[in-house]
């Protein structure tokens, strides 16, 4: 008697179900209605994959053993059976990690039933259709197979003839996957006298046999499914096993990653290295940003020109530049602005992005602050950098920040990665090739396909400065155990309170890795060659002077800066004093100011301020000075403001004519000039209406209208007409008009379709009125009167009076018509 | 973190605090895989270059010992991605070989394959690869090692130069270190002996040395090294003569055994001594002197002054990679940016010392430079303020308010050698009246010139105005006052070449003077910043003054 899993579901005790549950929470969601419901879904394709996807690579081979064993009479398996195969190799597991792995299985529900009879769970065939890579068995695929597999000497025998080519074919398929394709055409056998023309077999070096897979084919060791497709019986792929076992070889624990021991303070310090670099380049990145933002191309995602632009000011390649800008957009530095106004005329181009208001508060906090609020990002990030550059299905490039680059499995790769990183002792630098292998063998699955993500994570957190020479550094390490922490609270914490709560406390990744960043410095060296060392990362307040009277350098763990006379003209321009860059350059430096800039200072303002620049409104100039005394004396002008810049020259902000007035006012005879000196003649304006026609009486309003013969009987002619509208405006009859009402009466009134047409072939000889109902393109119905023209083709024509226009019904709609009375 | 003295910039430059206890070790740590690029007088700094990386490699240091370094006296973390930088550069370097096959001659050989393909397909190399004799090595002319070298450094794969050197013509050549014909003996100085012997393990190459620290000593040294027919080219006929004269006093050589080549002889001798002047100089656009490169199996050629080197001579020296190359300069710094080209055609630096590190052992004399700054008249100024742009600098440089400066400052060291520079024909001239002092041009016939020279070694003659003439190679060692009046715009490594004129070590230890006239608020102004540039990053640091402290009736001390 078979139960089926929702039966044997139903049997379970609460805990075992619940335990279940927690196993695989897709189940879950949506709450299924009954346990029925939760078998079913248990079983599903996708709920299945899911789980399968978090098995590592032994025990999906012990799950395969157990599909391999089931009895053909009811489907099932049992452990002895499973213990049986897996231990048939010529290394055979412990019995032990098989039985383990047997209940991580039935725990999951991907077999369940007693141990004796152990049944695969429904959906396992469907996601991984071949068995520990071996075919189908060969009675289900071909008879003339299955009668070579059931004569094991002859099949022996005709392995053994096979032809080196034909041999290395067979043993690719028995390693699993066991289906091959071949290009079309390979199959068929030569035609008959072209024999010779086919190319000698390379690899057999014998007489030429076509295609190998095609010598299969025809020894029955390959059978043909589908046109191009063929397939290894599962009986020859066990065979060609024989020497690995017919799982294949087995790993019952993950492949060793042994890496090379670095000294733990250098990697930190490697890794501390990067990390200033990290931020130095993400601030340089967003200043570049701020100072000229990326347009947002059409189809998302900022394009590569600006991305190159971006690459050439922070120093970096563009791989790593789009990495920085991914990052920062994912720590929420950066974001996408509308254009303010049009600005721009170029077509799309009416989104930016440049850095947001968070930058601001990023760059105010301690570097290992802003280390950690990047790598942060990093870590949960869902983008994949890596694919930046390259091409998508549509074969368009994928350009940085746009939606190409979204893989939602990107925060599980990096984890995943730094995990096995973490896993090590500290300081242990594993190859990449180690890392893949050992992710391959703990979720074959998942792994996948995935291999240029993982080694893109190794770069990245490389790049980042989480790991240094190759290995995880100490703070790195805490920075993941604490996201990893936060995660796994995720489910108890889901408002996010307590991650709120915790926020004014430095993590204890950044105490980490604020104990190997140099400590900021407040003071510099000068040098004869006007060049200002700061040895260290300068404090914020050094930062900011330094910005004002030195131009940039380069910079590192310190930086150079160099004074220049436009650099000390631009302080000056900032409102410093002579004075005030005598003192700055005395307090801030721990050398002695060399003579040349001291002097350069001096220079610099002595000439500053040399010219004046201001605007006015107006100015009065004379040559004579002692009127402009007078001018400026005058009590009634003080109004005006005069002030006197030269002898000769005194200005106004205000307008010339207002000044003109006052001047005139006050009993000065000032002539205007224009902007080259020559003097403005104004003669006064004066005031004038727009110009109008003339208004002319030629008619007069009270004489009577006579109006002339033809107009009048184009009057009666309207009359008339009108009164014939008037005769037609009477209500259609209700026959024609009730479409609605009928339908909903139900049957069909007596006046049939027939009907209709015999009253409208009799209006059309008649040339009479009739009214006629008709239901519209959309379904309404309606009447409308008129005199028949024809009858033909399905089509009445008829003519509107009223309207004088020419209408043509289509027969089939018409409902009814009714001779006019 | 370590309290190292070296802070390590993401730009790849490296900052040297030399007050530090360890500065000195560290120098030595990084001396042979970064540049010195400047070393003003607190923060040295240290450039790593992509040729520098593979200088080192190709002094047999590898990349570990690198990273090593730069960790070892670093101050902060150094970053990642340099360390990596750094070693992946380093592995460019010698991935491809130049050697010499027994059956094929010149062969380039690969040690990685794919390079080789890389480099084999590239645009750069076409036509200078031959036939391919197997997978790694490819066949080359002989006549093409040069431009290969200098291609493949382009491409960023440098070669391994293994293919070595001819002997050339056998000649004995012994340095005279006991002293000739009654001369004092002497030996050579611990960085002199260095640079050769540098220069002589990599084979060829280029010494730098500021001026007056003798390098034509290196020059005679490195030939009694080779023992070999000798080429020697150098800027004019005056520097020449200047090269014999101290070879015939320095080394066994005698007057018979020198040859010039120069506009006024032709003389091919063992050892022979050629100007740029003539070997560029064309006639129906054909080099008419090429003749003397094949004249005979040279073992050795010494450029002198190579930071000068025309480009028509690289194109020569192309063809002569065979031959041990010495190139002899005071600044690598080059004006055309042909760097590269030196370090692929004439070989990598072998040897550097900062000036204030000779001067500090005694070997240049302490030289104090500063700057005084004349200001205008205001007739100058306005016509200075109307003039066109390229009318500015003559006319900012050679105003006449600063002659009585001049006057002053040569009446200051009155009791010295006074050399006064110029660039302006017409200035000197009145230079020379108003000083009473002879002039020395372009226009000057050589026997004048070295009339002159004599007159003012002896001290016959205090005051001498020179011309752009006496920018190179003129020896007048007891000249300890230069006043520059006027220059070629910003010429960086004019600069340093009219310092070098007062380097030379002083009979009495005495300190030299640098004195540069400049106008005030003039583009004069500018250039003079700019060509101080070099000299301050060398460690002279310029002290700027007013005329009027000059020309005043009070003199205050200018220490």
């Amino acid at each position: 008697m078979t139960t089926s899993l929702a039966d044997h579901l139903r049997a379970l005790p609460d805990e075992s179900l619940a335990a279940l549950l927690q196993l695989r929470p897709d189940l879950v969601v949506p709450v299924p209605a009954d346990v029925t419901a939760l078998a079913v879904r248990a079983e599903s394709r996708v709920s299945v994959a899911r789980a399968l996807d978090g098995l590592d690579q032994f025990t999906l081979q012990v799950l395969d053993a157990a599909r391999l064993t089931r009895r053909p009479e009811d489907g099932t398996s049992s452990t002895d059976a499973v213990l049986a195969i897996t231990t048939a190799g010529p290394h055979p597991p412990a019995p032990t990690s098989v039985r383990s792995a047997l209940d991580r299985l039935r725990a999951l529900f991907l077999l369940y039933g007693p141990e004796s009879a152990l049944r695969v769970a429904g959906g396992v065939d469907e996601v991984a259709p071949y068995p520990a890579g071996l075919g189908r068995p060969a009675a289900e695929l071909d008879p003339r197979a299955a009668a070579l597999c059931a004569d094991a000497a002859k099949l022996r025998r005709t392995l053994l003839a096979a032809p080196p080519s034909a041999r290395a074919v067979l043993d690719r398929l028995a390693a699993g996957p066991p289906v091959g394709s071949v290009p079309p055409g390979a199959l068929q056998a030569p035609a008959v006298g072209a024999e010779d023309e086919l190319p000698p077999d390379p690899t057999n070096g014998g007489a030429p046999t076509g295609s190998p897979v095609r010598w299969l084919v025809d020894a029955r060791l390959l059978v043909r499914v589908s046109t191009g497709t063929v397939e290894l019986p599962r009986e020859v792929g066990l065979l060609l096993r024989r020497d690995s076992g017919p799982l294949g070889p087995l790993r019952t624990s993950p492949p060793p990653v042994a890496g090379t021991l670095r000294e733990p303070k250098l990697a930190d310090s490697a890794g501390a290295g990067q990390t200033m670099e990290l931020v130095r380049h993400t601030e340089a990145l967003l200043e570049s940003l701020a100072a000229e933002p990326a347009p947002v191309l059409r189809s998302g995602g900022v394009g590569v020109r600006d991305l190159r632009r971006l690459a050439r000011v922070t120093g970096l390649d563009e791989a790593a530049t789009a990495l920085v800008l991914e990052v920062a957009y994912a720590a929420g530095l950066v974001g996408e602005t509308d254009l303010p106004g049009a600005t721009t005329t170029r077509y799309g181009a009416d989104q930016q992005v440049l850095p947001t208001g968070g930058y601001e508060v990023w760059r105010a906090v301690s570097l290992a602050h802003r280390w950690e609020q990047l790598a942060r990002a990093w870590l949960t990030m869902s983008r994949q950098v890596g694919l930046v550059g390259q091409r998508d299905d549509r074969d368009r490039p994928i350009s940085v920040l746009s939606a190409e680059a979204e893989r939602a499995g990107a925060p599980a790769a990096r984890r995943a990665v730094l995990e096995v990183l973490a896993d090590l002792a500290p300081a242990t630098a594993p190859s990449p090739d180690e890392v893949l292998a050992l992710l391959d063998w703990r979720a074959p699955r998942r792994s996948r396909g995935r291999e240029a993500a993982h080694r893109e994570v190794l770069t990245e957190a490389a790049q980042l400065g989480v790991t240094g020479l190759g290995a995880l550094t100490s703070y790195g390490r805490l920075l993941l155990a604490e996201v990893t922490e936060a995660d796994g609270r995720g489910g108890g914490d889901p408002l996010g309170l307590r991650s709120d709560a915790e926020s004014g406390e430095p993590s204890s990744a950044v105490r980490a890795l604020d104990a190997l960043l140099p400590a900021p410095v407040d003071h510099f060296l000068v040098q004869a060659d006007l060049s200002v060392v700061v040895p260290g990362p300068p404090d914020p307040m050094l930062a900011a002077e330094l910005d004002v009277v030195a131009e940039h350098e380069s910079a590192g763990g310190a930086s150079v800066h160099r004074v220049t006379t436009a650099s000390v003209r631009r302080a000056l321009d900032a409102g410093y004093t002579t004075e005030d860059l005598h003192a700055l350059f005395r307090r801030r430096s721990r050398t002695p100011v060399p003579q040349g800039l001291t002097y350069l200072v001096d220079d610099v303002a002595r000439r500053h301020g040399g010219l004046r620049v201001g605007s006015a409104g107006g100015y009065v100039r004379s040559d004579d000075e002692a009127l402009l005394a007078e001018v400026l004396a005058d009590r009634r002008l003080e109004p005006l403001g005069f002030r006197r810049l030269a002898p000769t020259v005194l200005v106004t902000p205000y307008q010339v004519q207002r000044m003109l007035l006052a001047l005139r006012d006050a009993g000065y005879a000032p002539v205007p000039e224009d902007a080259t000196g020559a003097a403005v003649l104004a003669r006064p304006k004066t005031r004038r209406a727009p110009a109008r026609a003339a208004t002319g009486h030629s008619v007069d309003p009270l004489a009577a209208p006579k109006p002339a013969m033809p107009r009048l009987l184009g009057v009666v002619e309207q009359m008339r007409r009108g009164d014939a509208a008037t005769r037609a405006a009477r209500r259609a009859p209700a026959v024609v008009r009730g479409g609605a009402a009928r339908a909903a009466a139900g049957p069909m009134p007596a006046h049939s379709h027939s009907d209709a047409l015999a009253v409208l072939q009799q209006a059309l000889r008649d040339k009479a009125l009739v009214w006629v109902g008709y239901v519209d393109a959309h379904g309404a119905t309606a009447s409308r009167l008129v005199r028949p023209v024809s009858i033909g083709a399905g089509y009445l024509r008829a003519e509107d009076e009223r309207t004088e226009m020419l209408h043509t019904f289509a027969l089939h709609r018409i409902t009814a018509a009714v001779r006019e009375g | 973190m370590s309290g190292g003295p070296l802070i390590v910039q993401s730009d790849k430059t490296l900052l040297l605090e030399i007050d530090h206890p360890d500065a000195r070790a560290c120098r030595m740590a990084i001396a042979p895989f970064a540049e010195l690029e400047r070393s003003p007088e607190h923060v040295h700094t240290y450039r790593l270059t992509p040729l520098g990386l593979w200088n080192a490699r190709a002094a047999g240091h590898d990349a570990e010992a690198v990273v090593d370094a730069l960790i070892k006296y670093s101050r902060y973390p150094v970053p990642h991605a340099l360390l990596v930088d750094v070693a992946e550069t380093m592995d460019r370097y010698g991935r491809l070989q130049l050697a010499n096959d027994p059956a094929y001659g010149l062969v380039l050989r690969a040690l990685d394959r794919l390079v080789l393909i890389e480099v084999a397909k590239s645009k750069k190399l076409a036509g200078m690869l031959g036939a391919k004799i197997d997978d790694d090595t490819i066949a080359v002319h002989p006549s093409e090692r040069g431009r290969l070298k200098q291609a493949l450094l382009k491409l960023g794969w440098p070669a391994e130069d293994l293919a070595g050197y001819v002997d050339g013509e056998a000649h004995p050549i012994e340095l005279a270190e006991s002293g000739k014909d009654g001369g004092k003996p002497f030996t050579l100085r611990s960085y002199q002996r260095e640079a050769v012997e540098a220069f002589w393990a990599g084979g060829s190459g280029v010494v730098v040395l500021p001026c007056g620290a003798g390098k034509t000593l290196v020059g005679a040294a490195a030939m009694a090294e080779a023992k070999a027919t000798t080429l020697i080219l150098v800027t004019n006929t005056v520097a020449g003569r200047q090269w014999k004269r101290e070879l015939i006093a320095r080394t066994s050589l005698t007057e018979d055994e020198i040859g010039e080549y120069s506009g006024e002889r032709k003389e091919i001798r063992p050892v022979t001594i050629a100007t740029y002047q003539v070997l560029t100089s064309r006639r129906g656009g054909a080099f008419t002197h090429l003749d003397l490169f094949s004249a005979r199996d040279w073992g050795l050629v010494v450029y002198d002054e190579v930071h000068l080197l025309p480009a028509p001579i690289f194109r020569f020296t192309a063809d002569l990679q065979a031959r041990r190359r010495l190139g002899l300069t005071a600044t690598l710094v080059r004006e055309d940016g042909r760097e590269g080209d030196v370090f692929s055609l004439i070989g990598p630096k072998r040897y550097d010392a900062p000036w204030k590190d000779i001067e500090q052992q005694g070997w240049i004399a302490p030289a104090e430079c500063t700057e005084v700054r004349v200001t205008l008249t205001d007739a100058e100024r306005m016509s200075y303020a109307t003039a066109e742009a390229e009318e500015r600098y003559r006319m900012a440089a050679t105003a006449r308010t600063k002659l009585p400066v001049v006057r002053a400052l040569v009446q200051r060291h009155a009791h010295e050698q006074v050399l006064v520079i110029g660039g302006y024909i017409d200035q000197l001239h009145q230079l020379g009246e108003y000083l009473d002092a002879p002039i020395v041009q372009g226009s000057t016939t050589n026997k004048e010139r070295e009339r002159l020279f004599d007159a003012f070694r002896s001290g016959e003659l205090r005051t001498l105005v020179i011309s752009k003439v006496g920018n190179f190679s003129i020896d007048l060692p007891e000249a300890a006052v230069a006043i520059q009046v006027s220059g070629t715009f910003g010429s960086r490594q004019e600069e340093a070449q009219r310092l070098g004129r007062v380097l030379r070590p002083k009979a009495d230890g005495r300190q030299a003077h640098f004195y540069t006239v400049v106008s005030r608020d003039t583009i004069d102004t500018e250039y003079a910043a700019h060509r101080q540039r070099f000299l301050a990053e060398q460690g002279y640091a310029y002290t700027i003054v007013d005329a009027d402290d000059v020309l005043g009736p009070s003199l205050p001390s200018l220490d």
